[in-house]
């Protein structure tokens, strides 16, 4: 599905729009000038003229090629310059890069899905491909976990997961604010109210390093094998080739080995959590 | 109200049981109802009841010597909760509120250890299930405070 480019050289996007999805996260809506496409779970280089670049995981459906949603969470040099972008502004983008998620082997299975705070973005966009072949899967269930309501993100995507046949989407909140009526705790509390065939399942976790622990730990308790389990690393990458060794994780590069992983890949790898 | 052992196998939490070891359950239970805002226990109450939610959803907290009420989470569905009425000296570690109307099965917690304590293979089982719930709500607990730690 990718397509043949030289991989070093960022292309231009035009940025047509900017929603707000949290005080902290926005989504950047980009109009590749040249064809595009990724697989989901694979991330891209995004640049901003004399400022620098980042890699971020798309948030779209890989199915749409004409545009393509990136969202980014305030952190840093590169995000804080990224939000106070104006639509109409050219951005730069190389790649895509990596391995995503293997949605070929989700077929046939249920789907049990742990995201935690911006790790939803590569999420929504797992969601999007899984939509688009739910025939033949059995069933997909989300689980998401923020800090509080308001940062919380994609708030009109678990309406709508929930009016899709197959899927199921739940919420919850580390703290609760007025009006809040749905769950209150950590992200793991969500698993004690779904309903899966063990026998017949994989995860996928992503979402900070603290929440990914936790949510490895709850699953393998509940019976998940190792290589049932789908880690999405995304963290410390920084050229995205595999070249600068920034993102190194015992014997794998995240950028080019990953940023997907099984759990049975990198169980040995000493502190994939921090 | 009563309830049988055909009610107890659509739960979670009553899966491995023997047919037998339902009908003792079913036997030691009851379903209680709760209004929305109405406590089922107070932190530091004596416990005399090990409750399994039905329907609906609650909220669990502590209380602090101000007697501000601090909400740590919700219980789910199949969920179990007050597992101090298992254990000596009985005393709730936390309140708990309906926050919708709930349906809640409630277990006479004396004549529930006096079964555990007569039958190994029954006392096991429920020990074993009483003691994830707990694991859970301490790495939970765990997770919720390391989070708290980052920000």
């Amino acid at each position: 599905m990718t397509i043949d480019r030289n991989i070093y050289k960022p292309f231009r996007a035009k940025l047509t729009d900017v929603i707000e999805e949290s005080p902290l996260i926005k989504t950047f809506v980009l109009v590749p000038e040249e064809e595009f496409s990724f697989n989901t779970g694979q991330f891209i280089e995004l640049s901003v003229d004399g400022i620098g670049e980042a890699p971020f995981t798309p948030s779209s459906s890989p199915v749409v090629t004409e545009k393509l949603e990136v969202t980014v969470m305030k952190t840093g040099y590169v995000t804080e310059f990224m939000h106070n972008l104006k639509p109409g502004v050219f951005m730069g983008i190389r790649g895509p890069y990596g391995r995503g998620y293997p949605v070929e082997k989700f077929f046939g299975k249920e789907v049990l899905i742990l995201g935690g705070g911006c790790g939803l973005a590569p999420i929504r966009s797992l969601l999007y491909a899984l939509e688009n072949v739910k025939d033949k899967l059995e069933k997909v269930i989300l689980c998401y976990g923020s800090k509080t309501p308001s940062d919380c993100i994609y708030k009109p995507l678990f309406t709508r997961l929930n009016k899709i046949e197959k899927f199921e989407a739940y919420r919850t909140v580390d703290k609760a604010e007025e009006g809040w009526n749905e769950s209150v705790g950590v992200v793991t509390t969500l698993l004690n109210k779904v309903k899966i065939n063990l026998k017949n399942s994989v995860a996928v976790v992503c979402g900070p390093p603290i929440m990914m622990k936790f949510g490895t730990i709850r699953l393998l308790e509940m019976g998940y094998k190792d290589d049932e389990i789908y880690l999405s690393m995304e963290k410390n990458m920084s050229c995205g080739l595999g070249k600068c060794g920034h993102c190194m994780m015992g014997e794998f590069f995240v950028c080019k080995h990953g940023p997907v992983f099984t759990y049975k890949e990198l169980k040995e790898t000493p502190d994939i959590w921090k | 109200m009563s309830l049988n052992k055909d009610d107890l196998k659509k739960i979670r939490f009553f899966d491995n049981y023997t047919e037998e070891q339902l009908s003792v359950i079913a036997g030691l239970s009851s379903i209680r109802d709760f209004q929305v805002k109405e406590i089922l226990f107070e932190q530091y109450d004596e416990l005399s009841e090990l409750f399994v939610l039905l329907e609906g959803t609650l909220s669990l907290g502590i209380s602090l010597a101000t007697e501000k009420r601090i909400h740590l989470g919700t219980i789910e569905e199949g969920q179990l909760f007050s597992w101090s009425a298992v254990f000596a000296p009985y005393i709730s570690t936390a309140w708990v509120m309906a926050i919708t109307p709930a349906k809640v099965i409630a277990i006479d917690s004396k004549k529930l250890n006096l079964k555990i304590e007569a039958d190994c293979d029954f006392g096991f089982k429920t020990m074993s299930k009483i003691a994830q719930t707990i694991s859970h709500r301490l790495s939970d607990t765990r997770f919720q405070l390391m989070n708290q730690m980052i920000i």
